[in-house]
């Protein structure tokens, strides 16, 4: 059985995925969640699969209601969650009512919130993936009034013991500040900058409100390219830090275009662009010089916290009766058993 | 059998790695970067999410949970052996022809590029359209077909101030480059000409109608005509 839910305000909303990864070998970013471990952490949490379609809530209030019982989780930025005007937690499955309103609202710290739905969104795919691709003209528009599909209806978890939270799954939450550290390995072509790229760690920079899912513009003292030679278009990493104009450094972010003529003097780690994917307008950023190994290792722990949380989810539903997300039963209705 | 291309491997951060192609032959550093994009994806290594080769490189994009960057690189290299071993295989590459309205509102740079150049509108449009150009990769945005430019006796300056927004079918040069854009976008090169075709079809698979290697060739055509031409999909005549 599917249910529908209804946005009432759209704010800056997307249904999204973890990306287009074929698209890169067409021309097309992989675009996608850009805190990649906030949208991981929701659809698990919900019992879908990582890359299941979830909705990427950014900086606006977001509203809709549940037409029929939902499961929830909301991760990403700390915000106020209410279901049915009740306060929720955030990184926990929550039970939403049919009728019920969803509101986010109030987003002041982070920048993007993402909402999984237990069953997850129907979204039109291109290559593989319903990312939204803003330059082809590609992704589910949504607005006040749009209806989304939800592939399951998951009647109410019952809660023996008022008061107490339905869940407690220990997941550590990624913390969230407003002079956030970076970190950054080398780039292949940072012998171009000669030694003004220390100053990429000796500075701080400010994000300008200009920034977005392509990626991030940073005011600050500049590093500076030695040689003026043309360079010929080249593939580039998500997490690429270029100097395109004397006015600010270019974060790459996951709607990048694949190919520039820019030299690259460092790429962001996988870990940092999680967290790049918070940083509002205004916030002071440093940077900090790691190796490929060393980010790596982080990577992988982070992913091994997931998998961790996978298995309580597993285990927690399973008790509940909600079924395993391997093969989800559907509940009866909980008035008569 | 031929000569080993020689190659270096490049760190790209956690979750790539740029592979360039370093021989004085720069047909054949192209053929190798395309040759070894195709084998890792018809090797399907696990964790590689796919490669992105252009002109003299290939960017090699995966997982770094399910893979590593040292691990790639091995496969990177066997990968050159093998292809140095086997040959690169040969495409039979078809041709396009692209109606340009040169400029105007429809190729805004024109006048600046002739300027540059020390040319005249008229012989930076027979330039332009004097021969086919092989498409060497697809790049940003949206699957651009990019290309060689034209022998111009220069190469273009790209813009000081990139536009905001460059219109879909734009043609535009920049070093010894030269591009359409599939879709609207921001840029820096110097727009020249406007295409009235559509290039690109999301709806479609493929998304473009070209593959690199294949060639394109422009030809000029009088601004009244543009809207005969709105619409039109980009195909392949041969």
């Amino acid at each position: 059985m599917s249910g529908t839910l209804t946005i009432q305000q759209a704010g800056h909303s997307v249904v999204t995925d973890l990306g287009r990864f074929k698209g890169p070998r067409y021309g097309l970013p992989v675009n996608g969640a850009l805190d990649q471990f906030s949208a991981r952490a929701a659809n698990i949490l919900a019992g879908n699969l990582d890359n299941d379609p979830l909705l990427e809530v950014t900086a606006l209030d977001f509203r809709m209601r549940a037409d029929s019982d939902l499961l929830i989780a909301v991760t990403g930025a700390p915000l106020p969650l209410t279901v049915g005007g009740r306060e929720c937690p955030q990184w926990e499955p929550v039970s939403v009512l049919a009728g019920e309103t969803v509101a986010l609202r109030g987003m002041n710290t982070g920048l993007r919130a993402y909402i999984a739905v237990h069953g997850a969104l129907d979204a039109p795919m291109l290559l593989g993936s319903c990312a939204p691709d803003t330059i082809v003209g590609f992704g589910l528009k949504l607005a006040e009034g749009t209806v989304l599909g939800a592939r399951k209806i998951v009647p109410p978890i019952r809660q023996p013991y008022f008061d107490l939270p339905l869940f407690r799954l220990g997941l550590t939450r990624p913390g969230t500040s407003a002079s956030p550290v970076i970190d950054v390995t080398d780039g292949p072509d940072i012998a171009e900058f000669g030694d003004t790229a220390d100053l990429l760690f000796n500075t701080s920079y400010t994000v300008s409100g200009r920034s977005n899912h392509i990626g991030l513009r940073l005011g600050g003292a500049l590093p500076e390219r030695q040689s003026t030679a043309e360079v010929l278009s080249r593939g580039v990493p998500v997490g690429a830090i270029e100097v395109p104009s004397r006015e600010e450094l270019l974060v790459l972010h996951r709607g990048r275009g694949v190919t520039a003529g820019y030299p690259v003097l460092g790429v962001v780690t996988s870990r940092s662009l999680d967290v790049l994917a918070q940083a509002r307008p205004g916030h002071t950023i440093r940077f900090r010089k790691t190796t490929v190994a060393e980010a790596t290792a982080r990577h992988r722990a982070a992913m091994r916290e997931l998998e961790a949380l996978r298995t309580s989810v597993n285990t927690v539903f399973g008790l509940l009766g909600v079924g395993a997300p391997a093969s989800w039963r559907e509940l009866l209705p909980a008035s008569g058993t | 059998m031929t000569a080993a291309i020689p190659i270096e491997v490049h760190e790209s951060g956690d979750a790539a790695l740029r592979v360039v192609a370093t021989s004085p032959d720069r047909e054949r550093n192209w053929a190798a970067v395309h040759a070894l994009a195709a084998w890792l994806e018809t090797a399907d290594v696990d964790g590689v999410h796919g490669a992105v080769p252009t002109y003299d490189s290939v960017l090699v994009e995966f997982d770094p949970y399910v893979t590593s960057a040292r691990q790639i690189r091995a496969f990177v290299l066997l990968g050159m052996r093998q292809l140095d071993y086997v040959g690169t295989p040969a495409r039979t590459p078809r041709q396009f022809d692209v109606p340009v309205v040169y400029g105007g509102t429809y190729g805004p740079d024109l006048q600046k590029v002739a300027d540059h150049e020390g040319l005249s509108v008229a012989e930076i449009i027979a330039l332009h359209t004097a021969k086919s150009y092989v498409i060497r990769c697809l790049g940003a945005p949206a699957g651009s077909p990019m290309m060689d430019g034209p022998d111009f006796p220069l190469p273009v300056p790209r813009l000081k101030d990139p536009r905001l927004s460059v219109p879909a079918g734009a043609v535009s040069v920049a070093g010894r480059q030269a591009v359409i854009a599939p879709a609207s976008a921001p840029g820096g090169w110097c727009v020249i000409g406007q295409t009235p075709l559509t290039v690109l079809n999301p709806d479609k698979q493929p998304l473009a109608p070209y593959m690199p290697g294949d060639l394109l060739r422009f030809h000029e055509l009088p601004a009244d005509e543009f809207d005969r031409f709105a619409g039109l999909e980009l195909e392949a005549s041969a």
